[in-house]
């Protein structure tokens, strides 16, 4: 929701601004016309995507024929206008304006982390007097805790709102307000609580003095000490485009770049604040091998060497896993070295656990459309999906939509905290997904004249139509604009090829859209590198191999791991471990070094973060999007694309001359330059649809704990969204399995067993146990979905 | 003629010679402007700029709130500054590092210093004996400022009305 | 957890149903006043924190958009407060026609300051109060919401004494 009107092209009305004259949108503001002439306005409380406030009184300018000046941001053009925006009279009022603002506006310019970027001061330097004419006391606000991300200094606040309407608008929920009134009026939350929205660090960066600044980097750096560098953020498949910040060779910040087409001028909290875990102490700075048992430090030699020997001496049972946050170039050289040395157990899909549809399921799973075109969707139905914590980016675009009326509908087995309206929502046993899907489908197929796929009949016949089924179908039937959304969570059920076939078939049948938001940063890019087991780079042909859970469960005999934690990040972390440590050979390419890691690994070569390296992120829109390193790698560590050429030379391996990751992703282009993301996949009708199976473990991806960087950012891990270890499951699950009261309980599945903190949460569906994935608790436990065994500890 | 007959008159009577002589038998006579250093010295400005000095408040709480103008002002690079929110929540530094093999000694570190932390003292005359004592680290700028903190705050007062 | 029935009384609640019908369905914020205002009068007077919580959960706004009114406007207290309220217009017409020592006639008679509430729970002085749109019958004094103009010494002891 622009503050800008749409711009009509008969709309328009003729003006002049300085003399200048200028078409301009009729309805638009006169500060508006002046953006977009290139005619500096001064202002606090405008910001073009935010609502029109006009309380800071900064733009007011002089209009020919009117006798007060008047402000910019909130006055709409009209033919003939004449406007002077630096006329001694529009000077003087613009001078008036900065003396009041500067009247309670402390000078401590020199210990504010705002200096040297803030707007105020240079707003005061280019409009303001030089001297100030208010002698009495300034008035001192205290300060106020709004948790971990943001410290405050209300001393500095010019009530310009902006913060006000930011979390409102982005954040979601009006978290923030102006308490009280005249010269007593503060910013706040009237009660102490922390500011909770996923999108909560916008505030820093619209507020255009030092009021509101970033609390993990507070006082470490000055403006001009930093060197701005682009990248993108790697922890959702949005691919948000950031500026991050660099002092001494170390990311100290990070800050939104505009792009319309993906994020706007805004970011998550996650891409804001996740650089910490790039500080953090458990980096590895230099190659370790692993001599009689014990881990020494050496050099890229001597480690490579030991990699070389290794990979030999288990050439015919490889296996090569990798995290989607990995580049492209680095997916694209790790399974083509692999493949080379003839193995075929390669995969990049750390949380899946249903691969029977591959082959048959789209290569590279997309969202089907560009990110900015979910503001424009009519209806959307988003399955397994947290969408607010998993891309709160596409949140905030969805969110827009359902704003302007669009139904968003959810199929979910946790109650997920959404701040848009939800047109219908079902929360359910996962099992029971299928059988929705089914019954939408069944609802979609009367509606519609055309004929019942294969086998489809036989499945659909009993399954029970609600109206909330109805409701669905109608809603998306009905909508010219509509999409069917499978999310990040849902990519971890049992039965996920069953979901997939039928959110296509429904999609088809009420004439949507069908997409994914997948998980991590790069799973496009890395599924057409050909990081999947059963198709080569850009969906070539070649021997199929184990796919990233049975590699584990047929375990190999040597096995290099890029970039991913399997205690965290694997779908069946015991299962992996095990596998892991059994192993004859394990070479971690990795930034950090865990306990877990030092345990079953070989040799442990440090491999540059996505701040360290070049590379390419293909964002869930199927946009390519290259970077550069923001700045050298830490120690030792080298990029990981890099480390991979150099093995395949070592390896006496033919075309890894590569003198640029440019290179490499000129052949993976070259390679995937005819395929087209398309999720459309023929019918595959499914053997059942399973059914409501006992008490299962369900599993979320919660916010910060999505991947390796994130679970070290501090800050982060301090919110209220930090990682939670409980064993959670809602009331009437804990009465049928009589566990209520109790305060810790024992979950086993199979041979596994954890003990842990029950928690009661209303937002469960019935019969679900919720451990959320990315924790120590589930690293204890085995491929979630299954049914588990609860008791008393 | 006239002109060589000149100059044969000066090299015969070392004319030049006699006046150059007669400077130095002027200044043999006059009062002597040398002095017996280190005995004794010259006097000197208030604003004279020798070895940097960190001063803290009367109430020992250091004055240095690591704002880093120095740093960014100083035109030979010789100022590294690090800082972090202490424990009180103040900003302040954890290293505060001028090389004083870079410094040009111009004051500008001190002219930019928005709480009178940094300053140059009168003191000139000190020496290294190992490598790396060059570098004034915060501990010893602190240490000359406890040091020379009577001569600084004249100093200081006495220049106030100028500045 | 206390549901708003519980912290709203049954008359409040029709107060504001009242008020509501007073408004467009999709403008039910314009309530809000209105809405605090009976809930400060159940409560004798002042707000706290839990009805103000009420309040926007029964008219359905943000918490924090309550908040703001109830801070903007002198006529609300999120403090205990007396069973009389002083407001004494301190705003320029006023304190030219001497406020100032109305003000301070009513701080020796109660023996309060501004801001404060007599001991025996009676009477409360408004921290400040600005113009109460009686300019005309300037110094004035708002209390318990009748307007009284033209005070004099007299005038307020008469007024003050009357109240029980």
């Amino acid at each position: 929701m622009s503050a800008k009107p749409e711009i009509n092209a008969d709309d328009m009305v003729n003006i002049e601004i300085n003399g200048v004259p200028m078409q301009a949108a009729k309805g638009s503001m006169i500060i508006h016309a002046a953006d977009d002439a290139n005619i500096y306005i001064p202002r606090f409380c405008y910001h073009k995507k935010l609502p029109i406030a006009a309380n800071c009184r900064m733009c007011l300018v002089e209009v020919e024929g009117v006798p007060k000046p008047l402000p910019a941001c909130a006055t709409p053009v009209m033919d003939g206008m004449k406007v002077l925006t630096s006329s001694d009279f529009a000077k003087k009022a613009q001078q008036g304006v900065m003396e009041f603002l500067l009247i309670n506006h402390p000078l401590d310019c020199p210990i504010c982390d705002q200096g040297g970027e803030c707007e105020l001061q240079d707003i005061a330097m280019g409009y303001g007097r030089s001297v100030s004419r208010f002698a009495e006391k300034k008035r001192i606000v205290k300060d106020k805790n709004i948790g971990p991300l943001i410290a405050t200094e209300m001393t500095r606040c010019i009530h310009c709102t902006r913060c006000i309407r930011t979390i409102e608008l982005v954040g979601g929920d009006k978290e923030l307000g102006g308490m009280g009134r005249g010269t007593k009026t503060l910013i706040g939350t009237y009660i102490e609580r922390s500011v909770n929205s996923e999108m909560s660090g916008n505030v820093i960066d619209v507020c255009p003095v030092g009021a509101l600044t970033a609390k993990p980097s507070r006082f470490a750096a000055r403006a001009w000490e930093m060197r701005s560098t682009a990248g993108v953020a790697g922890h959702d498949c949005i691919g948000s485009n950031i500026n991050t910040h660099i002092r001494n060779k170390e990311v100290v910040r990070v800050v939104p770049a505009e792009n319309e087409k993906i994020n706007e001028v805004w970011i998550s909290d996650r891409d804001r604040y996740a650089y910490e875990g790039l500080n953090s102490d458990s980096r590895l700075t230099a190659p370790m091998i692993k001599v009689n048992g014990e881990w020494v430090e050496t050099d890229w030699n001597t480690a490579l060497e030991e990699v070389v020997e290794g990979m030999r001496a288990n050439k015919d049972n490889l296996a090569g896993l990798m995290s989607p946050n990995v580049t492209t170039e680095e997916a694209f050289l790790m399974q083509k070295l692999l493949r080379d040395m003839g193995a075929t157990s390669v995969d990049h899909r750390i949380g899946q656990q249903d691969f029977s549809d591959d082959g048959q399921a789209p290569l590279a799973s997309s969202l089907g459309s560009s990110v900015e075109a979910l503001e424009s969707l009519d209806a959307a139905l988003l399955i397994g999906s947290n969408i607010r914590h998993d891309q709160p980016i596409a949140s905030h675009r969805l969110r827009k939509a359902a704003d302007n009326g669009a139904k968003v509908m959810l199929l979910n087995s946790i109650d997920f905290d959404i701040n848009f309206p939800i047109a219908e929502f079902i929360i359910t046993h996962p099992d029971a997904f299928a059988a929705d899907l089914a019954a939408m489908v069944k609802v979609a197929l009367e509606q519609n004249s055309s004929a019942t796929p294969d086998g489809l009949g036989a499945l659909i016949n009993d399954v029970i139509v609600t109206d909330v089924h109805r409701d669905i179908v109608a809603n998306l039937t009905s909508a010219n604009n509509s999409s069917v959304i499978i999310g990040a969570q849902a990519m971890a059920l049992a039965d996920l090829s069953v979901i997939r076939s039928l959110a296509g078939l429904l999609a088809t049948l009420t004439n949507a859209q069908f997409g994914y938001l997948s998980r991590g940063a790069n799973s496009i890019g890395a599924s057409l590198a050909g990081a999947v087991p059963y198709a080569g780079v850009g969906g070539k042909a070649v021997s199929a191999g184990r796919n990233a859970k049975e590699m584990f469960d047929s375990p190999a005999a040597a096995y290099m791991l890029m970039n991913v934690e399997p205690e965290h990040d694997c779908i069946d972390p015991v299962q992996a471990t095990s596998a892991l440590k059994a192993a004859d050979f394990v070479v971690c390419l990795t930034p950090f070094a865990s306990d877990v890691m030092r345990d079953y690994a070989d040799v442990l070569l440090p491999t540059a973060p996505y701040s360290e390296t070049s590379g390419t992120f293909v964002n869930a829109a199927g946009t390519w999007q290259r970077f550069s390193a923001n700045c050298a790698p830490l120690g030792e560590t080298r990029p990981a694309w890099k480390v991979l050429r150099v093995l395949g030379n070592l390896l006496d391996l033919n075309g890894y001359d590569y003198l640029s990751s440019e290179e490499v992703r000129a052949e993976v282009a070259r390679d995937t330059g005819q395929l087209k993301l398309d999720n459309t996949q023929d019918w595959q009708c499914p053997a059942s649809l399973g059914g409501a199976s006992g008490i299962v473990r369900i599993t979320d991806l919660p916010i910060y704990a999505v991947d390796n960087v994130v679970r070290r950012a501090d800050a982060l891990q301090q919110t209220v969204h930090a990682v939670s270890e409980t064993i959670a499951m809602n009331q009437a699950t804990a009465d049928k399995l009589g566990v209520s009261g109790a305060i810790r309980v024992v979950v086993a599945q199979h041979d596994d067993e954890i003990s842990g903190e029950l928690c009661i949460d209303a937002r469960i569906a019935d019969d679900c146990v919720l451990v959320s994935s990315g924790t120590v608790l589930s690293s204890g436990l085995g491929v979630p979905y299954q049914t588990i065994t609860v008791t008393k500890d | 003629m006239i002109n060589s007959m000149k100059s044969v008159f000066k090299s015969l009577f070392l004319t030049e010679l006699l006046k150059g002589m007669s400077v130095t038998g002027r200044y043999y006579f006059r009062k002597k402007f040398t002095l017996f250093y280190p005995e004794e010295k010259t006097p000197q400005s208030g604003r004279f700029r020798g070895l940097h000095a960190q001063r803290r408040y009367p109430n020992g709480e250091e004055r240095c709130i690591a704002c880093k103008l120095c740093e960014a002002v100083c035109p030979a690079l010789a100022i590294t500054i690090e800082s972090e929110q202490r424990e009180d929540g103040s900003r302040r530094t954890t290293r505060y590092d001028i090389d004083l093999f870079k410094c040009i000694y111009c004051g500008f570190c001190e002219e930019a210093c928005p709480v009178d932390a940094i300053v140059e003292t009168r003191h000139l005359e000190y020496h290294f004996e190992n490598r790396g004592e060059n570098v004034m680290t915060k501990e010893k700028l602190l240490r000359n400022g406890e040091l020379y903190e009577d001569q600084i705050a004249t100093d200081r007062a006495r220049d106030a009305a100028y500045r | 957890m206390q549901t708003v029935n519980d912290v709203l009384s049954e008359s409040v609640r029709k107060e504001i149903e009242h008020w509501l019908t007073k408004f467009p369905a999709d403008r039910r914020e314009s309530a809000v006043i209105p809405a605090l205002t009976a809930a400060q009068e159940q409560n004798g007077g002042w707000l706290t924190e839990e009805i103000m919580n009420a309040v926007a959960e029964y008219i359905g706004m943000p918490r924090v958009s309550v908040y703001e009114v109830a801070t903007f406007y002198s006529m609300f207290d999120r403090e205990p407060c007396g069973r009389h309220k002083i407001n004494v217009c301190t705003n320029i017409c006023c304190m030219l026609m001497g406020s100032d020592s109305v003000v301070e006639y009513i701080e020796n008679k109660l023996g309060i300051k501004q801001g404060e509430t007599t001991a025996d729970g009676k009477f409360t002085m408004k921290i400040e109060e600005e113009c109460l749109a009686a300019c005309g019958g300037g110094p004035m004094m708002v209390v318990d919401g009748h307007y009284y103009e033209k005070l004099t010494p007299e005038k307020i002891d008469t007024i003050l004494d009357g109240l029980d």
